[in-house]
Order: C-alpha cells, then sequence, then structure tokens
C-alpha cells in the first residue's frame, strides 16, 4: 500500500461519517407541536387546567416531563439506529441538556416566587435556538431563535398580552417552523 | 511516531477503523463493518490489534438484553494517527 493509498483510504473514512439533522428537527417540531396544544388547552378550557390552585402547575410540569422521557428514549433509539456519534451530536445533546436543567429550575423558582415562567423560558429557549442554529450551521433554526427572542422581548413590554398566546406564537415563530424546515430538508438524509 | 504503530496502521482495514473513528465519538460494531469493507471476524481481529495497542477504547454493555460494542479512539490513538497522517503528507 503507497502513500496516496493510505491517504485516499483515510479521506474516504472520513467522508463516510454524514451529519443527521433529522432527529433534531424531529425534537424542535415534537415540543412545538406538544407546548402548542397544551397552551390552546390551557386557553380554552381554563376551567379544567386551573380547577385547583397546584393543578396548573401539576399539567405544565407533569407532561413536559413525560415529553422529556419520550424524547430521551428517542434520542437513544435512534443514536443506536445510526450506529455512530459525531462530536456535533455530543455538543448538541450537551446544550439542550442544560437546557433541560434550566428549564426545571426557572419553573421551581417561578411556582417559589408564584410567578408565570413563560417568557423566562421563551428567553432562555431563543437563546438555546440560536446557538443550535449557529453550531449545525442551518440559517432557519437561527432565524428562528432571533424571531422568539425579539418577540419573548416585546411581550416583556406588554404585560396584558396573555402569556398563553405568546407561548403560541412564539414557539411557532422559533421551533414549529424552523423544526419543519430541518426535519425536510433534502441533504439530511 | 513509532515503528510499531505505523506497522499498525500499514494494514487497509485498521487505517480505514482508525480513520473514521477519530471523525466520530463513538461508533458501533456493524457501522464498521460497513466502513471497512470487511468481514466480523477479521474486523474483530484487527480491532483486537488496536485495542491492545492502546489505540482504540472497546466498550462492551447490555441495550434491550442485547449485547452491544461501541468503539472509540483513545488520546493515544488520536496523537499518534495525527502524527502518521502529517509524516504521510510529508512524505507525499
Amino acid at each position: 500500500m503507497n502513500k496516496e493509498e493510505q491517504i485516499r483510504i483515510i479521506n474516504n473514512a472520513i467522508n463516510q461519517t454524514k451529519q443527521n439533522l433529522k432527529p433534531l428537527g424531529y425534537n424542535l417540531v415534537f415540543w412545538s407541536i406538544v407546548v402548542i396544544s397544551m397552551s390552546f388547552f390551557h386557553y380554552f378550557f381554563p376551567q379544567i387546567v386551573q380547577f385547583s390552585y397546584y393543578s396548573a402547575s401539576i399539567y405544565w410540569i407533569s407532561i413536559p416531563l413525560l415529553g422529556m422521557i419520550y424524547t430521551t428514549k428517542y434520542n437513544i433509539k435512534n443514536g443506536i439506529k445510526v450506529g455512530y456519534v459525531t462530536q456535533l451530536d455530543r455538543v448538541i445533546k450537551i446544550i439542550w441538556g442544560v437546557f433541560g436543567f434550566a428549564w426545571i429550575f426557572i419553573v421551581a423558582i417561578s411556582l417559589i416566587y408564584k410567578v408565570s415562567p413563560v417568557q423566562d423560558v421563551l428567553f432562555l429557549l431563543s437563546i438555546v435556538l440560536i446557538m443550535t442554529g449557529l453550531i449545525i450551521k442551518f440559517n432557519n433554526v437561527t432565524i428562528g431563535g432571533i424571531g422568539l427572542l425579539i418577540f419573548t422581548a416585546y411581550s416583556y413590554y406588554n404585560p396584558f398580552m396573555n402569556l398563553l398566546l405568546v407561548n403560541v406564537v412564539g414557539l411557532s415563530l422559533g421551533m414549529l417552523v424552523p423544526g419543519l424546515s430541518l426535519y425536510f430538508q433534502k441533504n439530511n438524509e | 511516531m513509532n515503528k510499531e504503530t505505523e506497522k499498525l496502521l500499514f494494514n487497509p482495514i485498521r487505517l480505514k477503523a482508525i480513520s473514521f473513528l477519530i471523525s466520530v465519538e463513538t461508533c458501533d460494531f456493524k457501522t464498521l463493518i460497513d466502513v471497512t469493507d470487511s468481514t466480523k471476524g477479521n474486523l474483530s481481529i484487527q480491532l483486537k490489534k488496536l485495542n491492545e495497542a492502546g489505540l482504540i477504547d472497546i466498550k462492551k454493555y447490555f441495550y434491550n438484553s442485547y449485547p452491544r460494542t461501541d468503539y472509540s479512539i483513545t488520546k493515544k490513538g488520536k496523537k499518534s494517527f495525527e502524527e502518521f497522517f502529517k509524516e504521510l503528507k510529508l512524505l507525499k
């Protein structure tokens, strides 16, 4: 085996690593649909969600926790199906893992101080989306994150906006549309 | 780079395996079979040699009651591969 052949083998082997971003798109679409549906349900049926003092908190904690378990299982299963984990996969996993912990922290603090966590969570989400978009070099996710950041900042200055509708608009802008474009992009398979 | 590592990476299957492992965090056995175009038995032997030389790590575990093996490159493996590649480029 001569030197040229060795270099060719190395190049071919390295080029066989493909970055599969479809699972990330699936995660974004899944979470946006879950939270938008929950927000609509809460908005149209407040008498069900808020039937007792803690029922709304239980509603907004238990379903996302179940979602976290489902997406964790999905991501593990998908990772095994693909057969390898790239450095980029690990970075994305760490970023969204940190978001998950921060979400739990924000929700706990908001329960203690009896304030709404919506804007803080949306602010954090917009930063994480911008970071993800920049890392994976996918402009739609970055733009979605920037749109969500602007919308969240706007909602801070308009305290009379309904926070459930803020959730719906914010997540449609920042997660659903970019998530769908990431999921359906052609060179992703 | 020592002669032993150079000798190890002279084998095309071992070179393919380590070149792929340098671009990923971890990888399973099935993917390495596809990447190296080799048989299960031959690949096992070559990976064992890389592991004995300290160039790769082998992690065995169970997932859903099925045995699985993941491979990853070690720090020593990365360093050796980089030196090997640098020398290749110089000689070209």
